[in-house]
């Protein structure tokens, strides 16, 4: 873990949605709305760890391990897809109450 | 045991979609209202309750804050909720506003029935179902109007079903521009096709992550609650990957059946060859 970091770093599938993977690629429907999200093979790994218990970095690490791509790409493009998650209300942050939502 | 205060001829008995409902009235105009809208769907049993029946009743004071209910829904100053067994209807003043809230609560019902309602024409051809969905405008009611008088299920809203491992297109009396009493007849799914209106006809296979992009926002769903929109999204994962779907590119003449995929030999995207038969009640 990065220094600083601690468990309110960590973001989780906000539980008000529905997602599923579909030909190895992650669908997800937010809640109030019919619109579908779709995440590609890196962007699925990703989301398969946002459980809660993964800061971005650690994330980021396991990406860089998974493919073919270096640290400061896999964290970047980590971070990246983390805040526009979180800002489309796809994730809430780790110990955060349901519905309390969160800011990246 | 009947509900004190219900008579017989306030009651009214549907089956859509093998969802069989009883509409309570509290009075009889409202009813011979349904009764015209709904004729084609209306079973012949009448009044107390019969098993596995949703009475669904029509009251006269919307549902007291606070308390409980299984499923609710607000729509237009008109109120669903779900009480134990019992479904209720507050808010109802015309039939349209009947015919709303009963979307409404069947798009609740049918997902744990494998079932779920899609904003689309579905016309019936050599006994198969063709899935025609799209948003307003569309051009599921332009469709409707260049099929063959009797083929057309819905123009408006359709309702489909998993029973074993195929699909099956049932009619709805909820209709558009069409304008006609509905059609309670059903039949296997040959096919989706999402609409898009074009200068020429040509039709596209879908893969079923297109195909779920294509009817998600054509799916009638008003839960807020995870577990439903989970349910659903499972559903629809199932029938994109088991049902054909296609992109259809059509221009307003008949000429679009041209294009589409022949129902002589019907097999599913898992390769099963369907023995199944168009029904109507």
């Amino acid at each position: 873990m990065h220094v600083n970091e601690g468990p309110r770093d960590c973001w989780r599938k906000n539980p008000l949605l529905a997602w599923r993977e579909i030909e190895g690629e992650t669908v997800i429907i937010a809640p109030d709305e019919s619109v579908m999200h779709e995440l590609n093979d890196t962007g699925s790994f990703i989301w398969r760890h946002l459980d809660g218990r993964h800061t971005a970095a650690q994330i980021a690490g396991l990406l860089a391990a998974e493919y073919d791509v270096s640290a400061e790409t896999a964290l970047r493009d980590t971070e990246a897809l983390v805040a526009d998650l979180a800002q489309r209300k796809l994730l809430v942050r780790a110990g955060m109450a349901e519905g309390e939502g969160g800011q990246w | 045991m009947r509900d004190a205060g219900i008579q017989t001829h306030e009651s009214l008995s549907l089956t859509i979609g093998r969802v069989p409902v009883q509409l309570r009235f509290p009075c009889p105009e409202l009813r011979e209202a349904a009764l015209g809208r709904y004729a084609a769907f209306a079973d012949a049993r009448e009044g107390g309750e019969a098993k596995g029946v949703l009475p669904i009743r029509l009251e006269s004071t919307p549902r007291p804050p606070g308390a409980s209910a299984g499923f609710r829904y607000a729509h237009e100053g008109a109120q669903v909720w779900l009480e134990g067994a019992t479904a209720h209807f507050s808010g109802v003043r015309s039939e349209y506003t009947l015919d709303s809230l009963l979307r409404i609560l069947l798009s609740w019902l049918l997902p744990p029935l494998e079932g779920f309602l899609l904003h689309a024409a579905t016309v019936m051809r050599s006994g198969r179902a063709y899935v025609f969905p799209g948003r307003s405008g569309a051009g599921k009611s332009t469709l409707a109007s260049l099929s063959p008088t009797g083929s057309v299920l819905t123009d408006e809203i359709s309702l489909l079903r998993r029973e074993g491992d195929a699909w099956r297109a049932y009619g709805t009396p909820f209709w558009g521009e069409f304008r006609s009493a509905g059609s309670n007849c059903s039949a296997p799914v040959q096919g989706i096709f999402s609409l898009v209106k074009a200068e020429g006809n040509s039709v596209r296979a879908l893969a079923p992550r297109e195909a779920l992009r294509a009817i998600l926002p054509c799916v009638l769903f008003f839960s807020s609650e995870a577990q439903a929109r989970k349910r659903l999204l499972d559903l629809l994962a199932g029938a994109v990957a088991e049902i054909s779907c296609y992109e259809l590119r059509f221009r307003r003449d008949a000429s679009f059946w041209d294009v589409l995929p022949a129902a002589a030999s019907p097999v599913s995207r898992r390769g099963r060859a369907e023995a199944q038969e168009a029904r109507c009640t």
